[in-house]
């Protein structure tokens, strides 16, 4: 039984944070219909610098957030204002290599720069400290703080979008770009807002998730894959959908916990030799897979 | 007969290409008995294999329009079937190769068909999906060497075994290749003025059309799903006899699919010469990239900036490639 509730509490925790991931691609595919294969690069060079400022500065991870935010809305905005904008002109197959151009671009540079090998946080005042709330259910202190502040700035960015101008700017322009054009509504300042918004997010991503996962140049690709699972999930452009389907994946990448829980309850042999932990995430791609084929606009999509 | 003439009928092409397509099959003809490196010969081998890789590809993404990013994994099911038929079996090659091309056209239909409800991006990233879905299972199936992936040792065989396709030297496999790759550039040529051909380049145009002109859409997809899954699943299997020794990571992996669909970009998808261009200028480039500022001067990943800078290039300014620029100069000057 404490297997199968620490699962779910890991799940849980674990897609607070992929919802956060997720967060800036279902923008930009919201605001300018563009799938982002760099995603995942931002969300590297985010953990990557909390990781150095943290190191070079003394202090702790968690407080180096709005430096993370800071490099990657920038970073976001320079990519559309000098690429982006002028994939938007071409076919949706210049659209798809373009982006995994960037992606590329951003993963070898992050590889000449920092080199090749795992870096990982060993201070800060969280890492290495956990709960127990009993029920043998055991929190990281990382991972709850990490938790928490996703939802803090999902909560940020929803209230950004639902509750000011810009925002208001920003959901006209992902409904009709044209008709936002003709309301002057400046579409093209709504498409780098996006952008940053995107690349911040992400990167806040970014320097939470250093905090538990160590880094290295090449692991972006496994987070644009993840995300582009919750956002077929939540639905294309839809930012609550973003959400729930986070935690519906994350949920899903707990599945060998819960493999083990039915292996242990039912006594089964042949389910332990079974190496669930090799299929972590290929349930996920599996998952984007049957969302896709079964209902395409997912659970809160509005775009066909 | 007819089909024999559509084949070799290459008439609609100005005179020009025609020389040009000319010279350089000549140049490929006798290029082995240029006195170059090993490593020109290693680089014009990979050259011929995504050729043919992006002609199949160019079916399905260049004639149709839609955007396929898991090739990998057809050169995956090709290059294992006929490795775990050797190594286990003796089978040799030219019964393997057939084999894997009917077990990678299988599956390709088996996804093909739920795929093809899919349009533009959605479809593109569900390819990726699955073929990572394979590239997982395979790595952790033992039958097939899990991780470490399976090795043919040539010391069993004595080469030059033209059955088994076991040689010592590259210019049996460059030769082996240019025949395949003469055979897929006539098929294609057949393709491009076939039934099937005309209807795909409707069904790229406007789809709803090409519905109300009787054409059934998605089984016309998934036929040319299969097709581009043959050509790459055959090229799959010399891979598995060329390199001898195959692991998920190097034939099955993203970046693979990715190097396939951006070589028919680059050249210009849609056209006859489009792939073959495109693989011309990038596998020379990125293995000597490689070569010179990767191993040489020691900066790794230098190559691969390089290279991604060229595709963002190309996909921001001249998203029909090389071939989009050669017909818009044409178009130009007869005006």
């Amino acid at each position: 039984m404490d297997i199968l509730l620490s699962s779910i509490v890991a799940g849980l925790l674990i897609g607070m944070v992929l919802a956060i991931v997720a967060l800036g691609l279902t923008i930009i595919f919201g605001v300018m219909d563009i799938v982002n294969f760099a995603h995942g690069e931002f969300l590297m060079i985010g953990m990557y610098t909390g990781l150095l400022t943290a190191q070079a500065t003394g202090i702790d991870p968690l407080l180096t957030l709005p430096l993370a935010a800071a490099v990657g809305c920038l970073l976001g905005i320079l990519c559309y204002i000098g690429f982006i904008k002028f994939l938007l002109r071409g076919p949706m197959i210049a659209q798809l290599l373009g982006t995994f151009g960037l992606m590329l671009f951003l993963r070898n540079l992050a590889l000449l720069i920092f080199g090749s090998e795992d870096r990982a946080l060993h201070h800060g005042i969280l890492v290495g400290k956990s709960f127990d709330i009993g029920m043998g259910i055991v929190i990281p202190a990382t991972k709850l703080a990490a938790a928490g502040l996703s939802v803090l700035s999902f909560w940020g960015v929803w209230l950004l979008m639902n509750r000011t101008r810009v925002g208001k700017a920003l959901r006209a322009t992902a409904l009709n770009a044209q008709g936002a054009r003709y309301m002057g509504i400046p579409t093209e300042r709504m498409n780098a807002l996006a952008w940053g918004i995107g690349g911040g997010t992400v990167a806040v991503a970014g320097a939470l998730i250093v905090n538990f996962w160590s880094v290295n140049p090449f692991m972006g690709l496994l987070f644009t894959m993840i995300a582009f699972a919750i956002v077929a999930l939540g639905g294309f452009g839809s930012v609550p959908g973003a959400f729930f389907a986070g935690l519906v994946v994350g949920m899903i990448t707990e599945i060998p916990g819960f493999w083990d829980f039915l292996t242990y309850t039912f006594n089964l042999d042949w389910m332990a030799h079974v190496p669930m932990t090799s299929f972590k995430y290929m349930w996920v791609y599996l998952a984007y897979f049957v969302i896709m084929v079964l209902r395409p606009r997912g659970l809160f999509g509005w775009k066909q | 007969m007819e089909t024999i003439k559509n084949t070799l009928d290459f008439s609609d092409f100005p005179r020009i290409d025609l020389i040009g397509a000319g010279l350089v099959l000549i140049f490929l003809l006798i290029f082995p008995l240029l006195p170059l490196s090993a490593f020109a010969m290693a680089t014009m081998i990979q050259f011929l294999m995504f050729s043919i890789y992006g002609m199949g590809w160019n079916t399905i993404g260049g004639y149709g329009g839609q955007v396929d990013l898991g090739k990998a994994q057809y050169v995956g099911i090709g290059a294992y079937t006929t490795s775990v038929m050797l190594i286990r079996w003796d089978i040799p090659f030219w019964v393997s190769m057939p084999v894997g091309v009917c077990l990678a056209v299988g599956w390709s239909f088996i996804i093909g068909y739920p795929l093809f409800r899919l349009k533009g991006h959605y479809f593109a990233i569900a390819t990726i999906a699955t073929s990572l879905v394979l590239k997982d299972l395979f790595e952790v199936w033992g039958f097939v060497g899990a991780a470490r992936g399976l090795e043919i040792s040539p010391i069993k065989y004595r080469p030059p075994d033209f059955l088994r396709l076991i040689f010592k030297e590259d210019i049996y496999y460059y030769y082996v290749l240019l025949g395949l790759f003469i055979i897929g550039l006539l098929y294609i040529n057949w393709f491009r003025k076939s039934r099937l051909g005309f209807q795909l380049r409707c069904i790229k145009d406007n789809e709803n059309v090409a519905q109300s002109l009787g054409i059934n859409v998605r089984w016309a997809k998934v036929k040319t799903y299969a097709i581009a899954t043959a050509f790459v699943s055959v090229v799959g299997s010399f891979h598995a006899c060329y390199i001898k020794n195959i692991e998920p990571e190097d034939t099955m992996s993203l970046s693979i699919s990715i190097l396939i669909a951006l070589m028919a970009m680059l050249g210009g998808a849609g056209s006859l010469w489009g792939p073959i261009i495109g693989a011309g200028i990038l596998i020379p480039l990125k293995s000597y990239l490689k070569e010179w500022l990767g191993a040489k001067a020691g900066l790794v990943g230098i190559d691969l900036i390089i290279y991604a800078i060229i595709i963002m290039l190309v996909s921001a300014y001249e998203p029909r490639g090389i071939w989009g620029i050669v017909e818009k100069v044409r178009r130009r000057k007869r005006k």
